[in-house]
């Protein structure tokens, strides 16, 4: 009885505790905007990404674009950093950030594009809902 | 075959032909677009409410509104209206659509009321003089009308100046045998994650449609309500919808329509308004 007692309550804190852990990455990664909205006429944004991030552990640790072959830039070793970065943005990306060289993403997040045009004529006529807000 | 039948299916014959003979004259094709999936999926929910300018009705709540469409080559369903690309050419799209009448929306939400007084035509009410004895009151709810199929052409348009529709509809279901032909106008400006679309749109409805819809039958006259019939006209609605996109999937959506009757229809028994006003406001998602 005792050892069941113990199995439930040692389940119940691991489930308690795993969350919390989980919650605390190595490594934290944030990124504003996160969406380019592109409409008719257009076929990028001009953004202006605020990109700041956060270590548990001082490392050296780089700043990378999916899109492009070198990082944006890379840190000495640092516990935190902050980097504005101006970007023509046509189709979705990631930001990650990773070791010196390394392939690994330790933080990434995604840079989406919404298109709310359509080169079908027939998506964008209105429909005849008895309210019509979509 | 009937001759207005006859009249209406030459012109839309004649409007599909002069859409292929615009095709001829048409700009060179546009740029390849990326490919687009072929169902579009999407629910809004929040809160609204559209005006019935019926007598005896309620306003309609919209709480849920749900977006259910299909694009294949050709063929396409767009909540309701079934429709066949007939030419798309780069200056505009001309469609085929079967579709259902929206005017039979407005006689679902309807009550039985006991009156004890007498509708009369164009708008005005009259009460018994006090001398007279008071009529026992008799119970009314408006006149049961059913949807109608309708068929027709749509020509889109659109460029830098905006978008643009030209449509004509008949009813091939026999129930109102009338038909509408319109115009709309919007134009989309989007500013960051931001965007708003006024549009304006005027429509004409043949006799027989509105008629059907609106007017008060031999039948239907009683001591109550009186014989009244409804002619062809003019309308217009107005709109503007804003929409702040807040993730790629999922948006803020604001929305007010105004829509004014013909003014035969206005002047019916069975109208309490002149107009049809409508707002949403909430958060939809695109699947």
């Amino acid at each position: 009885m005792r050892t069941l007692i113990t199995g439930i309550a040692a389940s119940a804190f691991l489930c308690l505790a795993l969350p919390a852990f989980a919650a605390d990455p190595p490594v934290k990664l944030a990124v504003k905007p996160l969406l380019c909205v592109v409409d008719k006429g257009a076929s990028s944004c001009l953004m202006s990404f605020d990109i700041r991030w956060k270590a548990t552990q001082t490392g050296e640790y780089c700043l990378n674009d999916s899109a492009k072959p070198e990082p944006v830039r890379c840190w000495a070793p640092a516990i935190n950093g902050a980097v504005l970065q101006e970007r023509e943005v046509r189709e979705e990306f990631i930001y990650w950030l990773g070791a010196p060289g390394g392939a690994d993403h330790l933080s990434e997040v995604k840079v989406s594009v919404l298109r709310v045009d359509s080169a079908d004529r027939r998506r964008e006529r209105r429909t005849r809902h008895v309210w019509d807000v979509l | 075959m009937r001759s207005p039948l006859k009249n209406t299916l030459k012109a839309l014959g004649f409007w599909a032909f002069a859409s292929m003979a615009l095709a001829d004259a048409a700009a060179p094709p546009a740029p390849a677009a990326p490919a687009e999936h072929h169902w579009r999926l999407g629910v809004a929910l929040g809160y609204g409410e559209r005006t019935n300018p019926l007598v005896q009705s309620e306003k309609i709540p919209v709480l849920v509104d749900l977006d259910i469409a299909w694009f294949g080559k050709r063929f396409f369903f767009d909540n309701g209206d079934l429709g066949f690309s007939v030419l798309d050419r780069p200056a505009f799209t001309l469609n085929a659509v079967a579709r259902v009448n929206t005017d039979r929306a407005f006689f679902s939400k309807t009550n039985t009321k006991y009156i004890n007084f007498q509708y009369l035509g164009a708008g005005v009410t009259v009460t018994p003089p006090p001398t007279t004895p008071t009529p026992e009151p008799q119970p009314f709810k408006p006149p049961k009308r059913d949807y109608a199929i309708e068929f027709g052409f749509e020509t889109l348009f659109d460029g830098e100046w905006g978008a643009a529709t030209l449509r004509g509809f008949r009813d091939v279901s026999g129930t109102h045998d009338g038909f509408e032909v319109g115009a709309d106008y919007d134009y989309r400006y989007t500013r960051g994650r931001f965007s708003i679309a006024p549009s304006v749109g005027v429509e004409y409805k043949s006799r027989k449609l509105n008629d059907y819809y609106w007017g008060v039958h031999a039948g239907e006259a009683s001591t109550n309500i009186i014989e009244y019939h409804v002619d062809g006209g003019f309308g217009w609605h107005a709109g503007l919808r804003t929409n702040y996109y807040v993730t790629k999937h999922l948006r803020a959506a604001l929305s007010v329509n105004y829509e004014r009757l013909q003014n035969s229809v206005a002047e019916s028994p069975l109208v309490k308004d002149d107009y049809v006003l409508g707002f949403f406001s909430g958060f939809a998602w695109t699947f």
